[in-house]
């Protein structure tokens, strides 16, 4: 019994992750209509950021929270800003190219500034290890699944009762009529892109904590984007629920089956529910796949 | 008459290659090339590579060069993809025209080169990857400097088996060529000790969640882990094991037996056993080999000096020690020769290397174990 909590609590926590960043893919599609391909590389150079911060501030870890948070915000609005906003009217093939020619620009960037060492975040409390009832796990591991409940309560919040949540759920609709109903899309776009980077955010920097940091960490974009198709590509609350039956999937095909198996598990989930429901778990009907 | 010219020419031009075997040589200077990651994670290992041959043609230079003429290098970066170091390659012995290749990526970017490397002729030294494929044959021009991992692991897995008889034995390894390699080394092994596998699985390259793995290792009883990862993969491994409350002794390899990897690591990875035919960095062989790189690199790039700095300067010397041999006579032939019949070099941080007669150097290996406290290794006896 233990070594099957075993597997659902590790699922639960790598899930977590997935999820988060998952819901950064959706919450950018829902606003925009776009795929955002350095999503991965985003949350990794704010994990990057927030090392940076932990060495400079000896470890602190509210101070490294909160910059890194502030630094994933401005950085996500000075990308949309510079080079998303410009091509808003261009084919979406042209910008998700766009997406994907700053996942390459941030992955280099990212060895430029830093390096291709793995580091350890050097953040005690979230590599320390907590007991919880004979399963242990560690700090950041819980955190990123407080995270995630904290993020889906707010989306879900956000969306039924913020004027800002229904004026997103509008421009997702139809850009244009939101627009004449004199919604500010530019405004609405902003946020997105802002939750979004937040969210991957602490995403990359929870799973650095726990595991390490690399350059290699902006792979977690890509094992991500299958959780947001599974839950809905336009369903922020459903990309966190794909995520989290990806990872804890994952783990029992690992520890049950054959762990060569688990990295193939979740795409066989994914293509089973997409013949049934191609539109994902908790997606609309009517979105345009490409 | 006139297809016949036509012929005579298009010959000439075919056997161009061979006759232009001093390439890249002229009375003042001799280009050098390499293709390697420079960027991306395997950057760790391209860019210590890097600034080992650099020290070696550094040392060179200012002893005088090669018959007088300055060691030049370029370097191509590959990113590690195989496409793009055959495109790089092309490049250097056809555009950049170089003399010899200091390097050729990693193991399996270095097998794909293989046609090209045999086509052209140019003296190649392979000091990143060294898999049999790349001696056995041996080919003329191709120049392997160290251990196979295969050799590696059998070594390893022989002291373990010696150091834990009667224990069960886990084994993850990487679903690729470098994994083929350490599962037949642990075949070997096993034909001459008492190993007995509790728990064996492969893993997909770039994984990063290995807690079901290791439960599973837990679930085994597993007592002696052979962590077959490269960098990541062994840093998670080790971690899980941690977080698990589990405490077999763990075996990793040499491709990641840098002080970086027990620093990500933290205090559990202190006691991990590694194998490796270069000398830890702390060693005094080590200390005297950054004494050396402080005279030539400067302090930020001493501080990237690692193992790969130590395997890319002992194969550079070779090579350089070889076209010191031919200097009055310059060419790719005689390069070759000079390589597989040369003296030993010895650098210190290697055993004494030479060909021998083959294309292999075929280095002796040493157990380690890693030390927290120091973030090094020290020899095991």
């Amino acid at each position: 019994m233990n070594y099957l909590i075993e597997l659902l609590v590790s699922g639960l926590a790598v899930g977590a992750v997935y999820g988060l960043i998952a819901m950064s893919f959706a919450i950018i599609f829902k606003a925009t209509g776009l795929l955002n391909f350095a999503q991965g590389e985003m949350g990794m150079i704010t994990a990057y950021v927030a090392f940076s911060i932990a060495s400079a501030t000896d470890g602190n870890p509210w101070l490294t929270a909160a910059g890194a948070i502030v630094f994933s915000v401005l950085f996500a609005l000075a990308v949309e800003r510079i080079v998303i906003r410009p091509m808003v009217d261009e084919p979406i093939l042209a910008r998700i190219m766009t997406t994907i020619g700053l996942a390459v620009i941030f992955r280099s960037g990212t060895m430029l500034v830093w390096d291709a060492l793995p580091h350890d975040m050097g953040l005690a409390a979230g590599s320390a290890l907590v007991d919880l009832g004979g399963v242990r796990v560690r700090g950041a591991q819980i955190g990123v699944v407080v995270a995630l409940a904290v993020a889906v309560a707010a989306m879900l919040a956000f969306f039924r009762y913020s004027r800002f949540g229904i004026a997103m759920r509008a421009v997702a609709s139809d850009d244009a009529t939101a627009r004449l109903m004199g919604v500010k899309t530019a405004r609405v776009q902003q946020a997105a892109w802002g939750a979004a980077a937040v969210m991957s955010g602490i995403a990359g920097a929870l799973f650095a904590i726990a595991w390490e940091l690399s350059p290699s960490l902006y792979a977690l974009g890509l094992k991500s984007f299958p959780a947001t198709i599974l839950g809905g590509l336009d369903s922020v609350v459903g990309s966190a629920f794909g995520g989290v039956v990806i990872g804890i999937t994952e783990n029992l095909v690992g520890g049950y089956l054959s762990p060569g198996l688990k990295e193939v598990a979740g795409f066989v989930i994914i293509i089973a529910i997409l013949m049934v429901r191609p539109y994902g778990l908790f997606g609309e009907k009517r979105i345009e796949r490409l | 008459m006139k297809s016949w010219k036509g012929a005579a020419l298009l010959a000439a031009a075919l056997a161009a290659p061979a006759m232009a075997a001093d390439q890249g040589v002229t009375d003042t200077e001799i280009l050098l090339g390499e293709v390697e990651p420079l960027t991306g994670p395997p950057g760790l290992l391209g860019i210590a590579h890097n600034l080992g041959v650099r020290l070696a043609l550094a040392e060179a230079n200012a002893a005088g060069g090669v018959g007088g003429r300055t060691l030049k290098l370029v370097a191509e970066d590959d990113g590690y993809v195989t496409s793009r170091t055959i495109q790089s390659l092309r490049k250097l012995i056809g555009v950049d025209k170089v003399f010899a290749l200091t390097a050729v990526s990693g193991s399996g970017q270095a097998v794909a080169s293989i046609p090209v490397l045999k086509q052209s002729g140019i003296p190649t030294m392979i000091p990143i990857g060294p898999l049999p494929p790349l001696y056995e044959p041996p080919m003329d021009n191709v120049f392997v400097v160290g251990q196979s991992y295969t050799e590696g692991m059998h070594q390893l897995a022989l002291f373990l088996a010696e150091k834990h008889p009667g224990a069960k034995w886990g084994v993850i390894t990487q679903d690729d060529d470098y994994g083929a390699a350490l599962r037949e080394g642990i075949e070997q092994a096993k034909g001459e000790a008492q190993i007995e596998v509790a728990f064996e699985t492969r893993y997909a390259r770039g994984q990063k969640d290995f807690s079901s793995e290791m439960l599973r290792v837990k679930d085994a009883g597993v007592e002696v882990l052979i962590a077959g990862g490269i960098i990541s993969e062994n840093i998670a491994m080790v971690k899980e094991a941690e977080k698990l409350g589990i405490t077999p002794a763990i075996a990793t390899f040499w491709p990641g037996r840098v002080p970086e990897v027990l620093k990500a690591i933290g205090p559990a990875s202190d006691g991990i056993y590694a194998v490796d035919y270069v000398a830890p960095i702390q060693s005094d062989a080590g200390q005297a080999f950054l004494e050396l790189a402080r005279k030539h690199l400067t302090e930020d790039e001493v501080a990237r000096v690692n193992r790969y700095t130590m395997t890319g300067y002992t194969s550079t010397r070779l090579l350089i020690a070889a076209m010191q041999t031919c200097a009055e006579d310059l060419t790719w032939a005689c390069t070759n020769q000079a390589l597989a019949d040369g003296p030993a070099v010895d650098t210190g941080v290697m055993a004494p290397a030479a060909f021998a007669g083959g294309r292999f150097t075929n280095s002796p290996v040493t157990i380690m174990q890693a030390d927290y406290e120091t973030l090094s290794y020290a020899p095991v006896d």
